[in-house]
């Protein structure tokens, strides 16, 4: 592994588990320090990250995050939002109440725009560093039976990812978005265990079911995280050097949009 | 920078147009990864290959399947296509300025030889479940550019359209086509083609540049790209780490695409 990341510090925020943990491995593995944010410990902690409890929904968290990092380790140079998810109902979007669309919003948008807002300004001194936003297809692709609103907080995310690259490139901050069609992660697990209960039907064939709901995934299978995480790493690093503004889609083939 | 991990070791390698430019850093790149490259071209260039170089021009059908069976014969299979060559002789000034022969030009440097030349390979990779093919656009096919480059950008939107297309045709075969979109890049070519627009127009080349940019909506990294940064997607593409990403189009733009 090329170790092109050695002096950097990066914050994967819900970094503990999923696509989140190894894309922390992924870039610790290059050599940048790596501090991982989750509302609670892990149980196995990796030992070369370094975590701090936090719920970043909570808007006076922020600035002490980010504070304890720059304390602790300097500035950081490599911000992955990572966190997001939802825990609306499934059953259309007549099924969410205003309550369910302000939670799909404060998760997928709210807490990137603020950990943002909060990180740019030490980014732009040193006129350098790089930011990414991890979406997902349904960002482009909707899908209403049960990610209705957690969709559309990701369309919302690309939008706003597009607008700071627009506004922060010129002065040397890289932006992208990475969106990934499904990934098999223990939250994507227990989220079809929690589909097949609702439905009656049986995890494979609701598994299925939401396959074909995007179209179908030309390599027939789910991503595993650390090809996600391969994305990013590659993202991060001054091989990308002319990337930024970008929303890359890792998905198998499954959006047909050209 | 040399790859201390060679992680594309024992992998046979074909770069179209692969002796200047985009295509050359590319070669460089696959080649200081593992890879065995081999590379073609209509003429040689004046410096040596440091690739296999084997001379073809690939809007002339017999020359590929002259070229598929020498890279058979040599290599007995290919892993990576990279479907570099491309390019555009038009005139400048719109619509009225193209006859039936410059877009059969485009059409078959642009798109036919791509297809052509997977249509020749493709099925190697299929027959033994595993290969990458990339097809290299333009920001041009994403972005309509009607007084430079009118047929150029249409070509590369139709190139873009069959790759996609393809990546969903043999994905279950175990290969992954994808497309990258470079945005100006710092070439010779581009040097050519701004000095020959910049004559069109009546203006400087600095002149011509800044016109093309400002048609593009500006380059937020306000710079071209190095032919080694394209190369650098290309690498990262045809890696078993991009295992999951097919039918893609991956922008190398300096942020220049303005939609989200």
């Amino acid at each position: 592994m090329d170790k092109e990341l050695i002096g950097k510090v990066a914050l994967v925020t819900g970094g503990t588990k999923g696509i989140g943990k190894a894309i922390a491995e992924r870039l610790s593995e290059a050599g940048a320090v790596v501090v991982v944010t989750a509302r609670s410990r892990p149980t196995e902690t990796q030992t070369n990250h370094h975590f701090i409890a936090t719920d970043l929904t909570i808007a006076s968290e922020t600035d002490k995050v980010v504070s304890e990092i720059n304390e602790k380790f300097g500035s950081i140079d490599i911000l992955v939002n990572n966190m997001g998810g939802s825990t609306s109902p499934s059953g259309g979007l007549a099924a969410l109440t205003d309550e369910h669309w302000e939670s799909d919003l404060q998760l997928n948008l709210q807490s990137a725009v603020r950990i943002d807002r909060a990180i740019l300004p030490q980014m732009a001194d040193k006129k350098r560093g790089v930011i990414i936003h991890i979406s997902s297809v349904t960002g482009t692709l909707p899908v209403y039976q049960s990610l209705g609103g957690y969709a559309v907080a990701k369309a919302a995310l690309n939008n706003y990812s597009k607008s700071l690259s627009k506004e922060f490139s010129p002065k040397g901050i890289r932006v992208a978005t990475v969106s990934p069609g499904m990934v098999k992660t223990d939250t994507m697990d227990a989220y079809l265990q929690s589909l097949a209960e609702t439905s009656g039907l049986g995890v494979e064939q609701v598994t299925q079911n939401l396959m074909d709901s995007l179209g179908g995934i030309p390599l027939g299978r789910m991503a595993l995280p650390e090809e996600i995480a391969e994305l990013v790493g590659f993202l991060v690093s001054p091989k990308a050097s002319y990337i930024t503004g970008v929303n890359y889609i890792i998905d198998g083939g499954s959006n047909p949009s050209l | 920078m040399e790859n201390s991990s060679k992680e594309l070791s024992g992998k046979i390698a074909l770069v179209t147009g692969g002796t200047k430019g985009i295509g050359k850093a590319i070669a460089d790149k696959l080649a200081s990864n593992g890879a065995i490259v081999v590379v073609t071209a209509r003429n040689p260039s004046e410096e040596e290959s440091a690739h296999h170089f084997i001379a073809a021009d690939l809007t002339d059908s017999t020359a590929i399947a002259e070229l598929t069976e020498k890279i058979i014969e040599n290599y007995g299979t290919l892993d990576i296509l990279i479907n570099n060559v491309g390019g555009t002789s038009s005139p400048a000034g719109g619509f009225q300025m193209l006859g039936d022969e410059d877009w059969n030009r485009d059409i078959e440097l642009n798109l036919l030889a791509s297809i052509r030349l997977d249509r020749a390979m493709v099925p190697k990779m299929i027959e033994k479940n595993s290969g990458v093919v990339i097809h290299i656009s333009s920001l041009n096919g994403k972005i309509p550019l009607y007084q430079s480059n009118f047929s150029y950008g249409v070509m590369k939107s139709a190139l873009n359209a069959y790759s996609k297309t393809l990546a969903n045709e043999v994905a279950k075969n175990g290969v992954r086509v994808n497309t990258v979109s470079p945005g100006m890049v710092k070439t010779t070519a581009m040097e050519t083609f701004l000095e020959g627009y910049a004559q069109t127009i009546g203006k400087t080349v600095a002149e011509a540049g800044q016109q093309i940019m400002d048609g593009l909506g500006g380059v937020p990294m306000n710079r071209l790209a190095e032919p080694e940064e394209i190369a650098n997607m290309v690498a990262f593409l045809v890696s078993d780490g991009a295992s999951y990403i097919t039918g893609a189009n991956m922008l190398v733009d300096g942020g220049t695409f303005p939609a989200v």
